[in-house]
């Protein structure tokens, strides 16, 4: 794993926005950074990488079974009440998964670390699959990098591929938040897979979904929503005033229901407590649970609901790092080992694996010069070169 | 290859307008009167015959269209053709839908159809069966190719109230963020 400069290509920003990436800057500083790439090694991709994100899976789908069994843990996880019994039958019910993304702390040596699973609305997903994938093809063509890389990115053909899967059986309804310019993008890519792979497709903002007298939900044509993909986490909606109406609508939900268990940093913790000698996990404990003690003074404090590391708060060697200050926290907090990132000389990469069906699917590397990554973090391509 | 042999993208950055002008697909489905015409055609299993009929006649109360009055029924789908509805009105009275004339299924995909399995209606005089809806899905029974649209497990319905959902993401998404975005619900 190596960081390499190399030269952006002089017309990239007109690229992207032909390519219907428009949120490639924001308050003039390039999220997209094409300055540089990332490296690595076939081996380091499907042994150490694609091999982690396998396996973890596997491990947490273990776990998810268990919550689903268990008035206890689903409790540990501040899931309301009223909703465990809906979330353990989606769960046994087998309703299918889409995607999600593993970010790990990896430094091309050691094993990667899971430092969480965003496994319900994962975002930098368009730029994952086709931005970065059309700035292989065009750099290789321009001799920017040698010809010959490779890219762990088959993201766009799996989820093209899983879209016709799903079982869907009317128009896929896609639903994000109003005024996000990234989840708007997100889910018209989204929306653009799942056309090609055989779907009629409809978009709308989250506010936007009604109720109908026998509590299905509808669309703004009064047509009822038998499938909803939602770009909007489990843990907002099942705490909004239309959640009382989920478990009877009749609607199909992507991401399914269970994965309120697997998004939830709660969930970090039971997967250690399980499988303490798992080469890609860190020790996560709950918050106030005598054995965190175990992690000494230095950990990384995180809320059992957070985004874009929100509330996220460091210790090293007993210092406490200001946490980027949000609304998150209420539900409790769970307390992981400080693992920092590589240091690429002053630049902090993370992996992100995404999986999609639950295969592994493509990397993105998001590159910050905080010690935690946030939503201002830079997206650096990667190239696979041996 | 671990990178897609191709990435293709339908309509971002162009008009979405430019899909609706591309023909209508169609999919396989089993249209039958009866679970005895679904088994004698041996297109499917004698348990997912009566399986996707059950499916429709449980759809059949949700998807019929529904009238106010008998006689409305009836003229639109003839003299005797139609049922009371398991509806009141909001000032409740009874409602009346027709008689579910038919059913069909789809292709088995792992033991569960390919679409929740529909009631289909028929108009008095007319060869077509309809959905609930009144789309046309086919004049003959048995295996037959049949317009996507009609397969649709969504129906016109009436909303009662909005807005119930999307509050969070302003709650959340704090207005001190230098995010790229602002408020993302993504992560």
């Amino acid at each position: 794993m190596e960081r390499i400069a190399v030269s952006p290509r002089h017309d990239w920003k007109k690229t992207a926005e032909e390519h219907g990436f428009d949120f490639h800057s924001l308050e003039g500083d390039p999220y997209w950074d094409e300055s540089a790439y990332y490296k690595f090694t076939l081996e380091q991709i499907e042994d150490e990488l694609e091999t982690a994100a396998e396996n973890l899976e596997e491990v947490c789908f273990d776990i998810v079974d268990r919550v689903c069994g268990s008035e206890e843990l689903m409790a540990k996880l501040a899931i309301p009440d009223e909703f465990r019994d809906y979330i353990a039958d989606s769960w046994r019910g087998q309703e299918k998964n889409l995607y999600g993304r593993m970010d790990f702390c990896y430094d091309g040596k050691g094993p990667p670390k899971l430092y969480e699973y965003n496994a319900d609305t994962p975002t930098s997903l368009y730029e994952t699959s086709i931005f970065q994938w059309v700035w292989l093809e065009q750099a290789m063509e321009r001799g920017l990098i040698p010809k010959g890389c490779d890219q762990f990115n088959s993201l766009h053909e799996k989820l093209v591929a899983a879209f016709g899967k799903l079982g869907v059986d009317s128009t896929l309804t896609f639903a994000c938040a109003r005024d996000s310019l990234e989840d708007k993008g997100t889910i018209e890519y989204l929306a653009d897979c799942a056309r090609q792979g055989g779907l009629e497709t409809q978009s709308l903002y989250m506010d936007e979904i009604g109720v109908d007298p026998e509590g299905h939900f509808t669309d703004l044509d009064d047509v009822t929503i038998p499938w909803l993909f939602k770009l909007y986490p489990w843990e907002w909606l099942l705490r909004e005033e239309f959640a009382r109406n989920i478990p009877g609508s009749g609607t199909h939900f992507i991401e399914p229901a269970w994965k309120a268990i697997l998004s939830n940093k709660g969930f970090l913790p039971l997967l250690w407590e399980k499988n303490r000698s798992h080469p890609n996990l860190l020790p996560a404990y709950f918050e106030g649970d005598p054995e965190a003690r175990a992690l000494g003074d230095s950990f990384v404090k995180k809320p059992l609901y957070s985004r874009e590391g929100w509330n996220v708060e460091v210790t090293v060697k007993g210092v406490t790092h200001a946490a980027k200050d949000g609304k998150y926290g209420a539900e409790g907090h769970i307390l992981q080992a400080y693992q920092p990132l590589p240091d690429f000389g002053g630049v902090f990469p993370m992996c992100g694996v995404w999986l999609v069906a639950s295969e592994p699917a493509g990397m993105c590397i998001r590159e910050d010069r905080n010690i935690v990554t946030t939503d201002d973090a830079r997206f650096i391509p990667h190239v696979i070169l041996d | 290859m671990k990178r897609s042999r191709y990435v293709a993208l339908l309509a971002m950055g162009a008009s979405a307008l430019a899909l609706s002008a591309c023909g209508e697909s169609e999919t396989p489905a089993g249209v039958y009167t009866s679970v005895d015409q679904c088994i004698a055609d041996k297109q499917f299993s004698e348990a997912d015959c009566r399986k996707a009929f059950d499916v429709a006649k449980e759809e059949h109360k949700k998807v019929a269209p529904k009238y106010a009055s008998k006689t409305d029924c009836e003229a639109d789908f003839g003299a005797g053709k139609c049922e009371t509805a398991p509806y009141r009105t909001s000032s409740g009275g009874s409602t009346f839908m027709p008689l579910l004339v038919g059913y069909m299924m789809g292709r088995s995909m792992g033991g569960q159809s390919a679409f929740t399995p529909q009631p289909l209606y028929r108009t008095p005089g007319g060869t077509n069966f309809r959905t609930g809806d009144n789309r046309v899905v086919t004049n003959k029974t048995g295996l037959q190719s049949v317009p996507q649209s009609t397969t649709s497990s969504a129906f016109k319905s009436t909303t009662t109230s909005r807005g119930g959902f999307g509050r969070s993401g302003s709650v959340y998404g704090s207005t001190t963020s230098s995010g790229r975005t602002g408020s993302s619900s993504g992560g």
